[in-house]
């Protein structure tokens, strides 16, 4: 059995269903991240594993043993919350240590265990500060060791970038995954930002409208999303409704509005309603009247490392992105052939009403 | 132009405080400046009541009658005593406020602030309805058997603290209740996570971060009670005189303004210095960690 099961997992607050039938299965040391929009369940499944919330359905074991009906202070979980919940009226050696003092464990080591986590997390020359006087960043940093010092099962992390700016996020991503590694604490984040978990995540669970879409590694996630709504979340995606035409050798046709589109499947039978999508930077420029299909530029976004191109194509409007190499790209209102390879090309199946 | 704007700029804000400021002025500093005076005028009746002159005898008086001492003694004791029951019932007043559904809150919070719509006077003479020996809570007990003869609540010390916290516990609800309010809602669920109990995140967590609100509100309460009059007038009368009584009675009873006056500035002094210094104390103990 993995160390950390959600088995059937559901919660209902009244008529509303905010977290559906979720089976997960999380192996020790691994790091899984929850994402998904904001409502989707995934902050209501953290609070079930946390204890703060009872489920209405289905079970929580962790290492083999059944959690669902223990009071959150008896749980052993290392929580960071999304504003970090320091106790403001505490310095910061008095944050770590107390959960260590509500095991009664002795001061001599308290003190030693409280030193070497707030160095884990280079705050060590602060520890007899209080809250108040630290930066997001660091406060995010002691909320973290806060958490990490008990030495937990399994750590929940609530959003605890959010609400870092972009650039103390960037760096914190990295130094947040680089402790876990250390530590090799199982860790559960949950987060609306899909670049945050591709980042940090051994996997990521998907959410959606209370549900688990898929689960899968961050670069399987992203190459070969299950749904379309995955492909949408996941990064930007041309994605177009189209019919499937034809099915041999593994090469599905697909019209869309008229221009035949060729992708690796052959999950899907002819006359079937599907999306077709493709990433933005998978597709090329090529001359004029040479590509698969082309399209008029009608805006072009310069970000440093790349261009942002938007066109207009019998198809529809597709995004393309492409690196920045030094030279001016296509200019807007000229007209450009665009290619792809059909192994880029992903065929989802599309829900028609 | 420049100059000009920013001359209306600099003016502007005077011209906007003005009223206020000559309301302040006119009907608060000049009637405290000439009760100030009031107090160094000496009273003889046989010699025309109040002769303009500066002397300390007033304050001397005070100072040295154990009849005032007393008084004041009164006074000090009973704002102890009502801050404390204050802080006792209205600080988990207010946490069992703020933990409702908001549906409940508001109506509970109507509650809690309802009597201060109605005049305080009205409110303490319900009170002395209530607890007169022929009144309703009295005649309760009788009937119920409790007690053979009435309780006396009436001009008591029990009966002026339990009006009082009444009148005064919303501004402690309030107070404890704004401390309550930017108190992170996570805190208690973080507590918890990490091995406490309940009980010890409400006595170690939540506690501690609403103390500023606690003391505040009981620094509301004490300066109110040192200084209440209708409520210890109609419930403590002649029988159980506090300082704002007295000051009343030298005024209005033998119309020695003077000494009067001589008590409401002695008042005034206390409850500066004990307000003041008590403020300090706050202040020195929360600076490092609130702001």
């Amino acid at each position: 059995m993995s160390f950390l099961r959600l088995e059937g997992l559901s919660k209902c607050f009244g008529n509303f269903v905010a977290v559906n039938d979720v089976n997960l299965d999380v192996e020790k040391g691994e790091f899984v991240s929850l994402l998904g929009p904001s409502g989707c369940g995934k902050t209501t499944t953290l609070q079930m594993i946390g204890g703060f919330v009872t489920p209405t359905e289905g079970k929580i074991f962790i290492n083999g043993q059944d959690i669902t009906g223990v009071r959150p202070n008896k749980r052993n979980l290392g929580i960071v919350f999304q504003s970090y919940a320091l106790f403001h009226h505490m310095t910061i050696h008095d944050n770590v240590a107390f959960g260590l003092e509500m095991r009664n464990i002795e001061k001599v080591e308290r003190d030693a265990r409280v030193h070497e986590t707030l160095s884990l997390v280079h705050l060590e020359d602060f520890a007899h500060r209080f809250p108040r006087e630290l930066s997001g960043g660091q406060q995010q940093r002691v909320a973290l060791a806060r958490a990490l010092v008990i030495r937990p099962e399994v750590l929940l992390l609530d959003e605890p970038l959010s609400a870092l700016d972009a650039k103390i996020r960037e760096d914190m991503r990295i130094e947040l995954r680089a402790i876990q590694r250390t530590v090799g604490t199982t860790t559960i984040l949950v987060t609306h930002d899909q670049s945050e978990a591709m980042a940090m995540s051994d996997r990521i669970a998907v959410m959606n409208n209370g549900e688990l879409v898929q689960v899968d590694r961050p670069h399987t996630a992203y190459e070969y999303p299950g749904d379309s709504f995955v492909t949408e979340f996941l990064g930007k995606s041309n994605m177009f409704a189209g019919i499937v035409k034809d099915v041999s050798d593994g090469i599905t046709a697909v019209d869309v509005a008229g221009v035949t589109v060729l992708a690796r499947s052959k999950q899907f039978e002819v006359e079937a309603a599907v999306n077709v999508s493709i990433r933005p930077e998978k597709i090329k420029f090529t001359g004029q009247s040479k590509g698969l299909v082309e399209g008029a530029i009608n805006a072009r976004i310069f970000l440093g490392n790349q261009w942002v191109f938007q066109l207009d194509t019998p198809m529809g409007e597709f995004v393309v992105v492409s690196q920045n190499t030094g030279h001016e790209e296509a200019e807007e209102g000229h007209k450009a052939g665009l290619d792809w390879s059909a192994q880029d090309m992903r065929i989802l199946p599309r829900e028609t009403d | 132009m420049a100059h000009q704007s920013n001359y209306k700029n600099n003016a502007r804000p005077y011209l906007l405080s003005s009223p206020a400021l000559l309301f302040y002025v006119g009907l608060f500093m000049i009637p405290l400046i000439m009760t100030f005076m009031l107090s160094f005028y000496s009273f003889d009746i046989n010699r025309g009541g109040i002769l303009p002159g500066f002397s300390l005898a007033n304050y001397a008086e005070v100072l040295a009658d154990s009849y005032f001492h007393r008084i004041f003694i009164r006074t000090f004791l009973l704002s102890i005593l009502v801050t404390f029951f204050c802080v006792l019932l209205g600080t988990p007043e207010a946490y069992i406020l703020h933990r409702m559904s908001s549906r409940w809150k508001s109506l509970c919070m109507l509650a809690i602030l309802g009597p201060l719509l109605v005049s305080v006077v009205v409110r303490t003479l319900g009170w002395a309805i209530l607890i007169g020996s022929d009144g309703i809570i009295n005649r309760t007990l009788l009937a119920i058997g409790l007690i053979d003869a009435p309780v006396k609540l009436m001009f008591t010390m029990t009966g002026l603290v339990i009006a009082l916290v009444h009148v005064l516990i919303p501004f402690m609800v309030l107070s404890v209740w704004a401390s309550l309010q930017k108190l992170d809602s996570m805190v208690e669920s973080a507590g918890q996570s990490l091995g406490a109990t309940p009980f010890i995140v409400l006595r170690r967590i939540v506690i501690p971060q609403i103390m500023p609100g606690v003391l505040s509100g009981s620094l509301i309460v004490f300066a109110l009670t040192a200084s209440a009059f209708a409520t210890p007038s109609i419930l403590g009368g002649r029988r159980l005189k506090v300082v704002a009584t007295t000051a009343y009675d030298e005024y209005l009873g033998t119309l020695n303004w003077p000494l009067g006056a001589a008590i409401a500035v002695l008042l005034l002094i206390a409850n500066v210095i004990i307000i003041t210094g008590y403020n300090k104390f706050i202040e020195y103990k929360y600076a490092q960690a609130f702001k």
